[in-house]
């Protein structure tokens, strides 16, 4: 079994419960191919540095899983042919880092709160 | 106090003494390697803070010897840059 981290970007007009589903597709397909999810973070709608597709901003959302190459494959091959995606990354490390989330806003719900 | 002041003269003549303008310095301007030291911050492709300071205002990845990375680093941290892009975070 390895580690593997997977983002994928969807487009921007979608409502947000299109997206929720969109998630759970994508968990349902590693559920199957013998995949084990750890973290699921949202990183919510960013700007993308630069325009791809005529896309402005864009849903990230970003996996910590373990599995084998062929779970990874599978994933990939289903992803490929989403037209709601705009890219996907995985990268594969060597142990998962759970206490640190570079995208959360702590600045901005310690505001709300007061 | 005389003596001291002497000392310091001293110094500063063989600072710049030497100094003409096709010879070496004497000092060598030595940078360590800014991820080789302890508390080092992790180079990764999500902490976009840190890899902002690698590259240049266009988004060029900036040449290790203007910012003294060692070799080891700097191709990790060009792994990571290129895959910050490839998500468009930078």
């Amino acid at each position: 079994m390895n580690c593997y981290e997977h983002t994928f970007i969807t487009k921007q007009d979608l409502p947000v419960s299109q997206t929720k589903t969109l998630l759970s597709k994508y968990e349902g397909i590693i559920k199957k191919n013998s995949g084990k999810i750890i973290q699921i973070e949202e990183w919510g709608l960013r700007n993308l540095s630069h325009i791809i597709k005529n896309n402005k901003k864009g849903f990230y959302f970003h996996i910590k899983l373990e599995g084998d190459g062929s779970t990874v494959k599978e994933l990939e091959k289903a992803e490929n042919i989403d037209e709601m995606l705009i890219r996907y990354l995985t990268v594969r490390v060597k142990k998962h880092d759970l206490d640190e989330n570079y995208f959360e806003k702590k600045g901005l719900s310690e505001n709300k709160q007061k | 106090m005389k003596k001291r002041r002497k000392f310091n003269k001293k110094q500063q003549n063989s600072r710049y003494s030497k100094l003409s303008l096709f010879q070496r310095p004497d000092v060598k301007f030595f940078k360590p390697c800014p991820f080789s030291v302890k508390n080092a911050p992790v180079i990764n492709y999500k902490n976009i803070k840190l890899l902002k300071k690698y590259i240049s205002e266009s988004g060029k990845i900036l040449p290790s010897r203007i910012t003294s990375v060692s070799f080891k680093k700097q191709k990790e941290l060009s792994t990571s840059i290129k895959r910050a892009r490839l998500l468009a975070l930078i």
